[in-house]
């Protein structure tokens, strides 16, 4: 009897616990004024089995795959507002990109050594550490709908900052299986080919669907389903050949936004399909956090935020007055691009099946991973305010 | 306060004032960029003036005095060029026309400063859906009366510049059939449309703008927004009914259009300006906005029926010694080019939405056609 019961719960465990993160996102955002985000995590952490709740560890379930697309519709979103040109017009930009994302890197990984984590373990924590997750940044972007240069440059930056994240990752994946299998195939698969293959398919989605769009005609009406149509297929497909998601997603963003077939307004954040999965996204990266990791880890999480949010910081901010914005919104930038939790957790989750030990080994990314759901969508939606991009500036 | 006194300037010179776009290249969209724009022009000196508007979406740029069209054009192209180059910098697009066409006017944030917060606590939505473009042209008077005239003698004129600058036809997203939309925003304001007829400066000072301000409606000339208005501390009439043209060239080809009018009229060899005149004002004004340079006019002295694009070459023609005088006939010919082939810019921008499929494909049209030009 009971354990009948039991599985009828666990059949509604999900959906339930998607309507608890969305009503905690609602009366959060109206009492606190938190990003909803922030609070979608907070519910997503305390619903899941190990802290005592009722969501079992979604790793590698259908909601995965869920999440997956999920974060495949925000990364085609923000490949899409990625403008290439700006980078010609403004190299101080890509100056910004490559210190801030290098200085990370090195900061981290120094910081990790420090810490006396192996070889590793450290690299990967280091690569993981460069990126800015676009899910966070956009969300808050779009909720508060800001606009200006502390918006667009965090956003690219933030692209950018990705796909070094990827690449080194990838590289020091593929240099990890060489020394350790002695395979040279498995290394370079594991790397170069993966991450050609997957930016080669992006660039094919992104090629084909504005075409498909244009030759039916009638783009303003049916471009959004087919645009996330296409980023379902794309998330499947590098599924199914064990390819990169993240980057086939963002390449497929990139090259629809350059074949200039243009969204509409009205379909940023893909309407109510994009809020929807939204909340499943937040939950289901936080449900697949232990407490055990996080405690264990803390010690280690808190200098490297620290160390993260400074170089990020200083490395815009330096660079501010050369790009055009002044120093204020330079160093404003550096502490929107704190959020970095969706885009590991998911990054990770990818490359499980990749079996590595050192995965399991870099410690305090749950930490970290916790911390930043909760503080970084904050500090992103505070850093707009005090920038004055938002609607709220002048309301008071 | 009272009315200021009307500073005399040159007769016939000219400035040029224009509202401009700033829009996000990816979806074309209205950017709240003006104070990020601002804050990297003022790092080098600009050829000119540059000012932020009612709207963190738009920045007013401004000549200085200018005698002759080629000079004025020459300095709109340095201030276009500087500005187009910062837009760069900072990923914000750059463009004319006299509205946005999707922009909705609940997302637009008010530029802080105290006037404009106080203009948006007293007008509420309108004063977001304001958010439309316009050029304004100044030209000098010698004296008060010489603008008054100048003012009321252009009346008959009006329309040519309506249906010269319409670039407006769209709307919070959809066509209104309007060549100029943007002037049926101005126009829900209380202190819109015409100025009374009063040909001297002291009249208009006793028997209604003294009236006006003991009534407490206004405090200054700033807050009549009549299509044509004087600017007494400039010395200037201020021409205010021009949607912002898709090119500089045609700015000052509008400004020089102006010039050569004024020329001509202080001949004073027309009948003289009558308050008779506006009974067909609004008329005349409304076939401009709806139908462009395809209105049919009024004609005020004869009530003649008149084809407005048959009339602004007649009168092109009529100008000929006045632009030669002047040394501005390569700013008519741009307007007969326009007149008699090409259309306006609101026909231009029709064409970009069915060839583009879409309004984005518009704006980015626009967002060229101001850059290259």
């Amino acid at each position: 009897m009971t354990e009948a019961l039991m599985i009828t719960l666990t059949g509604i465990a999900w959906p339930a616990a998607l309507a608890i993160a969305w009503i905690a996102g609602e009366l959060g955002y109206r009492w606190f004024s938190l990003p909803r985000i922030s609070s979608y995590g907070i519910a997503g952490f305390f619903m899941a089995a190990s802290q005592g709740g009722f969501l079992a560890d979604p790793s590698g379930s259908a909601v995965a795959q869920l999440a997956d697309f999920a974060f495949a519709l925000i990364l085609f979103e923000l490949g899409y507002r990625i403008n290439l040109r700006w980078l010609q017009a403004n190299p101080w930009l890509g100056v910004t990109s490559l210190a801030e994302a290098a200085g990370t890197f090195i900061a981290v990984f120094l910081l990790a050594q420090a810490f006396s984590m192996p070889m590793m373990p450290a690299l990967l924590l280091a690569a993981l550490a460069m990126s800015t997750s676009p899910a966070a940044l956009l969300r808050v972007a779009n909720e508060l709908k800001s606009s200006g240069q502390v918006t667009e440059r965090m956003l690219h930056l933030s692209a950018f900052n990705c796909v070094l994240a990827v690449i080194v990752f990838r590289i020091i994946i593929g240099y990890w299986m060489l020394a350790d299998s002695g395979s040279v195939f498995l290394g370079i698969w594991n790397s170069v080919v993966v991450l050609v293959a997957s930016a080669g398919l992006g660039a094919l989605f992104g090629i084909a669907t504005p075409g498909f769009l244009r030759s039916i005609g009638n783009v303003d009406k049916n471009a959004t389903v087919t645009f996330a149509l296409a980023a379902l297929l794309l998330t499947a497909v590098s599924h199914a050949f064990k390819f990169s998601p993240i980057l086939a997603a963002l390449a497929f963003g990139l090259v629809s936004r350059h074949r200039r077939v243009v969204l509409s307004q009205a379909h940023r954040n893909f309407g109510a399909l994009g809020d929807l999965l939204t909340v499943l996204l937040f939950v289901f990266v936080t449900a697949s956090l232990e407490w055990k990791q996080v405690i264990l880890g803390i010690e280690l999480a808190l200098p490297v935020v620290l160390v993260r949010l400074a170089v990020k910081t200083i490395a815009t901010t330096a660079f501010a007055r050369l790009g055009g914005i002044t120093w204020r919104k330079g160093a404003l930038t550096g502490l929107a691009m704190m959020p970095m939790s969706v885009f590991v957790i998911l990054l990770l989750e990818q490359a499980r099946h990749l079996e590595i030990g050192a995965l399991e080994q870099v410690s305090g990314v749950a930490a970290i991973a916790l911390l930043l759901e909760v503080l970084g969508p904050i500090l992103t939606q505070r850093a707009l305010i005090w920038a004055k991009e938002t609607h709220h500036t002048e309301e008071h | 306060m009272a009315l200021e006194a009307f500073h005399p300037s040159d007769s016939l010179t000219m400035g040029v004032e224009l509202e401009l776009q700033l829009v996000n290249p990816t979806d074309f969209d209205l950017a709240a960029s003006a104070s990020d724009m601002l804050h990297l022009l003022g790092r080098a000196p600009f050829p000119g003036d540059v000012k932020p508007e009612i709207t963190e979406s738009m920045i007013e740029i401004s000549t200085d005095v200018h005698t002759r069209h080629d000079a004025m054009l020459a300095q709109l192209r340095q201030i276009r060029d500087t500005l187009v180059a910062a837009g760069d910098r900072l990923n914000v697009g750059l463009c004319g026309g006299g509205t946005h066409p999707f922009q909705r006017w609940f997302d637009r944030r008010i530029f802080s400063t105290p006037r404009f917060i106080e203009i948006s606590g007293l007008y509420g939505y309108l004063a977001k859906q304001f958010t439309v473009f316009g050029q304004h042209v100044h030209i000098g008077c010698a004296s008060a009366d010489e603008g008054l005239y100048l003012l009321h003698a252009l009346n008959r004129y009006l329309p040519h510049f309506i249906a010269l600058s319409a670039s407006s036809p769209f709307s919070q997203g959809v066509d209104t059939l309007f060549d100029s939309a943007r002037l049926n925003s101005v126009f829900a304001f209380p202190l819109s449309g015409r100025a009374p007829f009063t040909l001297k400066w002291s009249d208009f000072e006793q028997d209604y703008f003294s009236k006006m301000e003991n009534t407490g409606v206004v405090k200054s000339m700033k807050d009549f927004y009549w299509d044509i208005r004087p600017k007494p501390e400039y010395g200037t009439i201020e021409l205010r009914v021009c949607d912002t043209p898709l090119t500089v060239e045609r700015a000052a080809a509008l400004a020089a259009y102006l010039q050569a009018l004024c020329h001509m009229l202080l001949e004073r060899n027309d009948p003289p300006p009558a308050e008779d005149d506006y009974l067909v004002y609004n008329y005349n004004r409304f076939q401009a906005c709806r139908f462009g340079l395809d209105g049919m006019l009024v004609h005020p002295k004869t009530s003649e029926k008149l084809s407005l694009r048959e009339d602004i070459l007649a009168t092109l023609r009529r100008l000929e010694p006045h632009a030669a005088a002047l040394g501005s006939q390569a700013a008519l010919d741009e307007l007969h080019r326009e007149v008699a082939y090409e259309g306006n810019h609101a026909t231009f921008l029709r064409q970009q939405f069915a060839e583009e499929g879409g309004a984005q494909g518009m704006v980015d049209a626009a967002v060229r056609v101001f850059r290259s030009c």
